[in-house]
């Protein structure tokens, strides 16, 4: 018996910063919903809207991207045992990340283009600077490198390269200058932004968490592997090709590979769960499940968008979008969430009292069965809404979006009951 | 002055918070060993780098300390040989088979 360790000491963030960048996506992820219902007339037609574009970037913005900061700091320096560069710095970044992403959201609303979606802009780009210089100071220190490491890795590239590209987009609407079509490199800020970005972030994360949750073992990741050099050859080559008109025929092997890249991920995460010792999933665990289902469902939308004239069809992008946010993405991140969240108030009010006193199980400290009322009424308004947007149907609307907006109140309300536990 | 058994059994009340079973059950302890001095506990967790780290070790630490105050606990963390699966009690493996979380 070896001894490779002894008692480390606690690698993990102050709370109030982790804490700070949840509540501050909670909040986003209401009003994400509030202003889907209240605007649910413009949510027809062509995705180029004023009113899409603010919405969606309260979700990428707001919901997904400060979800994933706040659980990015609390997880890497857990995930690969080091200690965070800098706590002041994931702090300031907050503040300008905040203030530039409420910029730019109020410049979309009202289609102010110029300085101001500039500066919001640049200050959301500083922001994601001060982030990945953090991380990137804090992969310096780490002594044994995993396959979640290097999935992350990756994704802090792709952040920096939808950062800079939404940058040069923003100035663009109010002074033209790029070459390529603006939809067509918008079509690629947001490719960057979901599969560079958000998805090689959720599917290090998976392989982490995942078979910690479930207590899975006895299992290779070379799916793992191999999905992340399909995805990466597949998502850099459109990212090239892109810009030179003459390779533009490229696009038709490079998408398929980050088609495939997806599939090996889902194998991956199938065989995960098959492994597992956990056989009964809890709540978290069941909307994150449903979720790499739904990640299926988009990946064929995708890999078909891909294929014809999707402008034709004005519809299909919001259907395709809608899957990606609210489909995989938020099923994903509410299930981890209800992981993630009462562990990390638990590890910080009563992990110093544990064999002192009696302190609460971890599934004690929010209504499971609330939580499961959240997860039938996120299914149901899940397909409610890809129903109406398919049929256009405003009736359905309503009653979809209304339901997702419930679906978001109980899990902010669950979110509340643990934070104040 | 308790025997190893009975340390074993202690150990009984320190339960993941994660997965609602003993450390004992799950096949975590390793080896314990007791002397004059100090009370020596060998064991791992489910996986490296488990967030729940710090507040196990602690938990084992505290509970063999209230039994025996006046000698020294050691908790000894290893990751060689790696936890499986095989390793939890039959009863626990039809909990976790079973139950609802």
């Amino acid at each position: 018996m070896n001894q490779t360790s002894t008692i480390a000491s606690s690698y993990s963030p102050p709370f109030r910063i982790v804490s700070k960048y949840f509540i501050a996506a909670i909040i986003s992820f209401v009003l994400l919903n509030l202003s889907l219902l209240l605007n649910h007339s413009d949510i027809v037609g062509h995705h180029f809207n004023p009113k899409i574009l603010g919405i969606t970037h309260i979700a990428t913005l707001g919901w997904i991207t400060m979800i994933i900061f706040g659980a990015l700091f609390q997880l890497i320096p857990v995930v690969l045992e080091v200690k965070l560069f800098s706590e002041k710095l994931a702090e300031v970044q907050f503040w300008i990340y905040t203030v530039g992403a409420i910029g730019l959201i109020y410049c979309f609303w009202y289609f102010n283009t110029g300085k101001y979606m500039n500066i919001s802009a640049i200050l959301l780009n500083l922001a994601m600077f001060i982030f990945s210089f953090n991380i990137i100071m804090t992969f310096i220190r780490v002594k044994k490198w995993n396959i979640t490491g290097l999935y992350l890795g990756a994704a802090i590239f792709y952040l920096i390269v939808t950062a800079v590209a939404g940058l040069l987009l923003a100035i663009n609407l109010g002074s033209p200058f790029i070459k390529i079509d603006h939809l067509q490199y918008l079509n690629l800020h947001a490719h960057t932004a979901f599969i560079g970005w958000v998805s090689m972030v959720v599917m290090g994360v998976t392989f982490k968490l995942i078979p910690m949750f479930t207590l899975s073992h006895g299992y290779k990741l070379k799916f793992a592997i191999w999905a992340f050099i399909f995805i990466n050859i597949g998502l850099l080559g459109i990212n090239t090709i892109f810009h030179y008109q003459e390779t533009n025929f490229l696009y038709y092997i490079f998408t398929p590979m980050i088609s495939v890249g997806i599939c090996l991920f889902l194998i991956q995460v199938y065989i995960i769960f098959k492994n597992r010792v956990r056989k009964k999933l809890d709540t978290g665990l069941r909307f994150s499940a449903y979720a790499y289902l739904m990640l299926v469902l988009t990946t064929i939308l995708g890999t078909f968008i891909a294929f014809i004239d999707y402008q034709n069809i004005i519809n299909l992008t919001l259907i395709y979008g809608y899957m990606i946010i609210f489909g995989f993405f938020s099923m994903l991140i509410v299930g981890q969430m209800y992981k993630i969240v009462p562990f990390l108030v638990w590890y910080h009010k009563y992990s110093g009292k544990v064999g002192i006193e009696k302190v609460p199980m971890l599934k004690e400290m929010f209504s499971e069965k609330i939580a499961q009322y959240g997860f039938y009424i996120m299914i149901i308004a899940l397909f409610g809404s890809l129903f109406s947007l398919t049929f256009r149907n405003e009736f359905g609307l309503i009653a979809s979006f209304s339901l997702m907006l419930l679906s978001s109140l109980i899990f902010s309300f669950n979110m509340t009951t643990i934070f104040r536990k | 002055m308790v025997n190893k058994a009975e340390i074993l059994e202690i150990l009984k009340g320190v339960i993941d918070p994660e997965i609602g079973i003993n450390i004992v059950d799950l096949g975590l302890v390793y080896e314990i060993e007791s002397t004059e001095e100090s009370n020596k506990i060998t064991m791992t967790l489910t996986t490296p780098g488990c967030p729940m780290h710090n507040s196990i070790t602690g938990w084992v630490e505290n509970i063999i300390t209230q039994f025996e105050p006046d000698k020294k606990t050691i908790v000894n963390l290893v990751w060689e040989p790696r936890w499986t699966p095989d390793r939890m009690s039959p009863e626990a493996k039809q909990e976790l088979a079973q139950r609802n979380y």
